[in-house]
C-alpha cells in the first residue's frame, strides 16, 4: 500500500500547488516525474542509473517531490518503490488554467475600455 | 542530460515555476494605459466590479466581484507608465499571488504584460475543487500542460 512521504510542514496529503511549482522548478525533478509518469514504479538505484546524479541525490530531490504529494513511497523487497502521483498535478494545471483564463478575459476588456 | 525538447522553452519554465504570463497590445499611449490601471473608475471597467486601490507601495488593493468573491492585497511597486505590481489572495486564502503589469511603448501604442506568480506554499483554499476526482484522462493532460 504506497504511502505518502512524510510531510513535514503540517498533515500531508493535501498537496498544494504552490508546492507542486516550487517542486518542479528544478529541471532534474521534472525529468524524474517524466520518468516515473511514464514508466510506472522505480526504485531510487533504477532512477539513478537513469540520470547522471548519484542514488542519495535521486533520493534527495524525490523527497522534494514527496513532499508536494507528487510521489508516493512503498517497500519492495529491501527497496522503496517510489510512483508518481499526478494528482497535484492536476491542482496546478487547475491554476494555470484558471488564472489564464481570468487574464484572458481581463485585458479583453482592457482593451474593449481602451479602444473606445 | 538531455530533456525532452517539450520540456523546453520558456512556456515552459513559466509553468513549471507557477507563472501565468499574457502580453496584449492596446491602442494607447502608455500614459493611458497606466490610468486604466491606476483609476478606480477605469479599474471597475476591467478588473473587477468593484475596485479600491491605493495606487503607492504599501497602497491596499481589494477587488469585490458580482459573485461575492474578494480579494484583498497590497500593492508593492509603483514606476508611472511602466509598471506595476501587487499581491492578493483570495478571501480565505492563506498565501498571496504576485501580479506584475509591464507596460512598453511601441509607437503609439502600448504593450502590456502580465505575469501573475503562484505563491510558493499556497494552501489548500488556493486549489480548486473537484480536480481530486478528475479521471484518468483529464490527469494526463494536466500532466502535459504542467510538465508540457
Amino acid at each position: 500500500m504506497p504511502q505518502p512521504l512524510p510531510h513535514p510542514s503540517g498533515p500531508g496529503g493535501d498537496a498544494e500547488a504552490g508546492a507542486v511549482f516550487a517542486a518542479l522548478a528544478d529541471p532534474t525533478r521534472r525529468h524524474l516525474v517524466a520518468v516515473l509518469g511514464a514508466g510506472g514504479g522505480a526504485t531510487a538505484t533504477g532512477l539513478a542509473a537513469e540520470l547522471p546524479i548519484s542514488r542519495q541525490a535521486v533520493a534527495k530531490h524525490l523527497a522534494t517531490l514527496g513532499r508536494a504529494g507528487l510521489v508516493s513511497q512503498s517497500r519492495r523487497g529491501r527497496e522503496s518503490l517510489f510512483e508518481l502521483d499526478p494528482r497535484p498535478l492536476a491542482d496546478a494545471a487547475a491554476w494555470l488554467t484558471t488564472v489564464g483564463g481570468e487574464w484572458d478575459g481581463r485585458l479583453a476588456d482592457l482593451q474593449k475600455l481602451l479602444d473606445r | 542530460m538531455t530533456l525532452p525538447r517539450s520540456e523546453r522553452g520558456p512556456a515552459v519554465e513559466q509553468a513549471a515555476t507557477g507563472r501565468v504570463s499574457r502580453s496584449v497590445e492596446l491602442d494607447a499611449a502608455p500614459a493611458e494605459v497606466w490610468d486604466a490601471l491606476t483609476e478606480e473608475a477605469l479599474l471597475t471597467e476591467w478588473l473587477a466590479d468593484e475596485v479600491e486601490i491605493e495606487a503607492e507601495p504599501g497602497g491596499e488593493i481589494v477587488c469585490r466581484y458580482a459573485d461575492g468573491e474578494e480579494r484583498r492585497g497590497e500593492v508593492e511597486l509603483v514606476e508611472e507608465a511602466e509598471r506595476l505590481a501587487w499581491s492578493w489572495r483570495r478571501e480565505g486564502g492563506s498565501q498571496p499571488s504576485r501580479v506584475e503589469l509591464v507596460l512598453d511603448a511601441v509607437a503609439e501604442r502600448t504593450r502590456l504584460t502580465v505575469i501573475e506568480t503562484a505563491p510558493l506554499r499556497a494552501a489548500g483554499p488556493l486549489l480548486l475543487a473537484g480536480t481530486w476526482g478528475a479521471p484518468l484522462a483529464r490527469l494526463r493532460t494536466a500532466v502535459r500542460l504542467v510538465l508540457a
